[in-house]
């Protein structure tokens, strides 16, 4: 029996991050999904059960950390891990996402080496991208 | 002999909320109070006062609406202080009003472009991703090109892009040389450029 690969969401509303984040993961064996604000992303998780969630803070319509409230929310109820990747490296940020329900809070730039790594990490044993 | 009651005036039409609406403890009259005052000069100081301490999403989007339809110097520089908050929903939902402010904008944007706050910069990329203004391409390329910040730059050529052409090739270039280590913006430039 094949297992597929991890399903992996970037939800970030810049697009050159999705396209960059969606490259790495993918030849890294992931399979990526993306969203460009945080509505969609938990549009996109109502229907998919996804393995991992990258997601970005500053984001027009609903911003990450709603977004990670909402995808720990009894409506969505996702227990997939999130890790939060944003540009915001003020002292409670970190603090704020993991109040959120994120599993790890990483700031900009974050080198694709180290990205592929955690990422593969989280999703362990749950599927065959490692 | 009882009272005569007075004929009560004809209502006006669709009559102004007061700014005291704002207070109202159910949010769906403070939302139809910001969103009936638009118009209203003497509400906007109310408003502004309102808009970091409102924590209904709606309701805050219906001030921040009602703000941005004045489009004046004065607000836009009172709501551009909030792209500093550590209040994410906050900093974004005034990005995106400011965004709307054409008329007022443009004369906040030297002090934006400069803020010595990175992050406040990443967010007035986000403005200048939106904004219906001549100069919006120009200042976008000046953080292109001079600001000191990768995360600054990256915002910049992300918000640059959908109208970029051949004669921004160069730009992009140079900002990957400036930083030749974050593979981030090197690959972002290249996929500009193909």
């Amino acid at each position: 029996m094949t297992e597929s690969p991890p399903k992996v969401l970037v939800v970030d509303d810049a697009a050159t991050v999705r396209l960059y984040h969606s490259k790495l993961l993918g030849d890294a064996g992931f399979h990526v999904a993306e969203a460009a604000n945080g509505l969609e992303a938990v549009e996109a998780a109502l229907t998919t059960a996804f393995d991992l969630f990258l997601v970005d803070i500053n984001m027009p319509r609903m911003n990450g950390y709603t977004c990670v409230e909402t995808l720990r929310s009894e409506t969505v109820g996702t227990p997939a891990p999130v890790v939060m990747i944003s540009t915001e490296d003020r002292p409670g940020d970190a603090d704020r996402a993991y109040a959120a329900g994120a599993n790890l809070y990483l700031v900009k730039p974050v080198a694709a080496d180290r990205l592929v790594r955690v990422c593969r990490m989280l999703t362990a044993g749950r599927g065959d991208a490692a | 002999m009882g009272l005569v009651r007075r004929k009560p005036e004809p209502e006006a039409e669709h009559p102004k909320p007061s700014v005291e609406q704002l207070d109202d403890p159910d949010p769906e009259h403070r939302r139809q109070a910001a969103l009936g005052l638009e118009g209203v000069a003497e509400a906007v100081p109310a408003l502004l006062d309102r808009v970091a301490a409102e924590r209904e999403p709606q309701v805050r989007d219906a001030m921040l609406t009602t703000l941005a339809a004045v489009d004046s110097p004065a607000v836009a520089e009172a709501l551009a202080g909030h792209l500093a908050s550590d209040d994410a929903a906050l900093r974004t939902a005034v990005a995106e009003a400011l965004a709307t402010m054409p008329v007022s904008v443009p004369a906040i944007m030297p002090g934006l472009l400069t803020d010595p706050d990175h992050r406040v910069r990443v967010m007035t990329a986000m403005i200048l991703a939106d904004l219906p203004h001549p100069a919006s391409l120009m200042w976008l390329s000046d953080m292109i090109r001079d600001d000191p910040h990768p995360n600054v730059v990256a915002a910049a050529i992300d918000a640059l892009l959908p109208s970029a052409g051949p004669q921004h090739a160069e730009l992009l270039r140079g900002a990957a040389r400036r930083f030749p280590d974050d593979p981030f913006l090197r690959f972002t430039v290249d996929a500009a450029l193909r």
